[in-house]
């Protein structure tokens, strides 16, 4: 691997590696607008000019720059602070500086960058360009082209990412500016992303336009779960009110992108679908008082436990212990197959058929509880009176199969539907950006969720609800900590062994992919992340 | 006299060139500039010219300057060295491709800057601002063309800085476009 030198630190990087990512290694940012690390280089911004000491001419830009042996750069240089400062005042030649009613505000890299390395005082005296503003191109994005640096990351993002190639910079000299193509609008499934990456504020989302300035906002981290992907996600809110999901970078899972209607899902948090009380029989009861009742239903009877797809690997797991410790003949079933109100997309750049974010995990907690029903299972078991009673976690089994529901039926779930509504008892789960868990995606990946806002109205994390259940019989079967929990469901999980909550990361674990069969459906066919 | 398209052999004194080969001036004219190469190259001085040869390295050593295209533009003493920036400047800024920030945003600005010199509505600002901007864009653009563009600007400022420094002087006096301070 060569090593290169940034301002006199060595770093060894792989061949080829572009000097900004270089750079970054050994904590020294070089300011960028039109290189993104998941886009093709376009070198147009200029920002990232540096001085260069060894192994080529200088000064040149770091995004175009690969590492070879013996490159020395150094942007601490007088030189390399005048090249930033001219080149932010060029970009602000004909800006409209509208920052004030600009949804970029707060993370706009002009602004960034003004701050930290422009600070010129203006010494503009002509009449700046006038370019179209709010234009409707999509229907996710607005675009004002005023705003716009000309770095032509979105033009790149439609060309390779998306591959529907509807944007370019139309014109020349200062009168150029981003477009969409005559009659052509955004459709594609992967709008907000161009919002994302303009790195001004061009490109804005119609769903976040005038709602929030930014530096409110928390970031936290979590996992989409609208399908099998788990991209994964920021979650960013304030006051315990969620205001958008971003997608955060996973170069194994989602790269920086994530679909629209991930993105859009934050809306499911305080959708009115929400289950926020614990009902027995229809009737709002509190959560110990249901959790008893749920016991009484299943204590003694022919149980079948449906694992969620949906649920945290936790809530499977503690289903698992639950079995284990009070209803020791309950047959495991998972059940393959999407909502029916799922959407139905999917493609090749990221968004699964498999809608649930799960199924993996589901499938290998209830495999340890031996062999594992699928829904011709299920449906045979309860008809022949095999089973009886049904204990379901997050999966719409009523809904989706069809079936009468047995009279005692116990539901835990985050969103109404038709088992919510058969069921005797409901035991309402948080929804996974309001818990700590894990869930593992289609890879085989194990990946972290946390409690970034507090569970809607009497809501708690999904495996509480079923430990719930396990204290109403008399004792619980999992620990309280998340960590705990997933200690132990890594010491008895044998594909887990070894893994703890912490390490998994930011990026999350990949586990070995000889997973467990769960009926037909076998999960955790690797899909490389385009 | 002669304009035409000349071959002569490298090293060819450029003076032989003018006189010999092209004729020379209009009658009664003075020699006032010539841009050896095409348009974008640094421009040059009666003095330069005396001294330079029609080679690479004469012409660099002279008058910093590059023989480029071998377009040869000469100028007498009727020429307004700011008209004729301006003028080379509307086709600098005309034709940027637009694609990376400095020329983009540069090449027009300095067009900006020049027709207010030309008009009469610049200040002493504005010329450090030309010079300053043509710096900013030469040598840190994608393409070589920022830097044709700035390269007559810096040229011309610095080797006429008397006739942009009159400009800026008529147009603080309050004299309309072309008129200059009586000395």
């Amino acid at each position: 691997m060569p090593l290169v030198k940034v301002n006199g630190i060595a770093v060894e990087v792989p061949p080829g590696t572009n000097m900004i990512e270089a750079a970054k290694k050994v904590g020294v940012e070089i300011p960028h607008y039109c290189y993104h690390p998941h886009l093709s280089v376009a070198g147009n911004c200029r920002m990232c000019l540096v001085d260069v000491e060894a192994g080529g001419r200088g000064p040149d830009i770091a995004c175009n720059m690969a590492a070879t042996e013996g490159l020395a750069i150094r942007t601490d240089t007088p030189k390399v602070t005048q090249m930033r400062k001219s080149v932010m005042e060029f970009l602000l030649v004909n800006h409209p500086l509208d920052c004030p009613i600009c949804d970029q505000s707060g993370e706009c890299r002009l602004q960034d960058y003004y701050m930290e390395y422009g600070q010129h005082d203006s010494r503009l005296a002509d009449a700046k360009m006038g370019k179209g503003k709010r234009q409707d191109i999509g229907d996710q994005i607005v675009l004002d082209a005023e705003r716009c640096v000309q770095c032509s990351r979105c033009v790149r993002f439609s060309d390779e990412v998306t591959g529907t190639g509807e944007l370019r910079l139309f014109n020349r000299s200062n009168q150029t500016q981003i477009g969409i193509f005559p009659g052509v609008r955004l459709s594609h499934q992967y709008q907000g992303n161009l919002a994302d990456i303009c790195p001004v504020g061009a490109l804005t989302l119609k769903d976040f336009r005038f709602k929030k300035r930014v530096w409110w906002l928390k970031e936290s981290e979590s996992v989409c779960g609208g399908c099998a992907t788990g991209c994964n996600t920021l979650v960013h809110h304030q006051d315990n009110e969620v205001y958008r999901f971003t997608p955060r970078r996973n170069d194994e899972v989602n790269k920086s992108w994530i679909c629209d209607q991930g993105r859009l899902s934050y809306k499911d948090v305080t959708s009115l679908k929400r289950l926020t009380g614990a009902k027995v029989n229809g009737q709002r009861a509190e959560l110990p008082e249901a959790a008893n009742a749920a016991a009484m239903l299943l204590k003694g009877a022919k149980v079948g436990v449906v694992f969620g797809a949906k649920a945290t690997t936790e809530a499977n797991w503690a289903a698992v212990k639950l079995v284990r410790a009070r209803l020791p003949s309950a047959r495991a079933y998972v059940i393959e197959g999407n909502d029916p109100d799922a959407f139905t997309y999917q493609d090749e750049i990221l968004v699964d058929s498999d809608k649930t974010p799960n199924r993996f995990g589901a499938a290998l907690t209830a495999s340890q509880l031996g062999s594992v029903g699928d829904a011709e299972a299920l449906k045979a078991a309860l008809a022949a009176g095999e089973i009886d009673a049904l204990l379901v976690l997050q999966d719409d089994v009523i809904g989706r199969l069809g079936i009468a529901a047995p009279k005692a039926l116990v539901y835990v779930g985050t969103f109404k539907n038709a088992t919510a509504t058969a069921a005797a008892v409901v035991l309402p789960a948080a929804h996974s950006i309001e818990q700590a868990g894990t869930w593992i995606n289609r890879q085989g990946r194990v990946q972290r969720l946390r409690k970034t806002v507090a569970p809607a109205g009497d809501s708690v994390a999904d495996y509480s609800a079923v430990d719930a259940i396990g204290r109403a019989f008399g004792g619980a079967v999992i620990p309280e900590m998340p960590a705990a929990i997933f200690q132990e469901l890594a010491a008895g999980v044998k594909a887990l062994n070894g893994l703890t909550l912490k390490g998994l990361g930011h990026g999350g674990q990949l586990i070995t992919l000889s997973a467990p069969s769960a009926g037909a459906d076998q999960p955790g066919q690797a899909a490389p992340a385009k | 006299m002669k304009p035409g398209v000349y071959e002569i052999p490298l090293g060819t004194p450029m003076m032989d060139l003018l006189n010999k080969w092209c004729g020379g001036l209009r009658p009664g004219r003075k020699l006032k500039a010539i841009i050896p190469g095409g348009s974008s190259v640094p421009v040059m001085t009666p003095a330069e010219v005396e001294q330079a040869n029609m080679d690479y390295e004469s012409i660099n050593k002279v008058a910093g300057s590059y023989l480029g295209s071998g377009g040869f533009i000469v100028m007498d003493d009727t020429t307004d060295m700011v008209d004729a920036l301006t003028n080379l400047l509307r086709f600098y800024a005309h034709e940027s491709c637009g694609q990376c920030t400095p020329c983009r945003e540069g090449s027009a600005w300095m067009y900006n800057i020049l027709c207010r010199l030309r008009d009469g509505l610049a200040t002493e600002d504005d010329l450090v601002a030309l010079r300053d901007l043509a710096d900013n864009i030469h040598s840190r653009t994608i393409c070589f063309f920022g830097a044709s563009a700035a390269m007559p600007v810096q040229s011309f400022v610095t080797k006429f800085r008397d006739e942009f420094v009159a400009r800026v002087e008529s147009a603080r006096a309050g004299l309309p476009a072309g008129l200059a301070v009586a000395k």
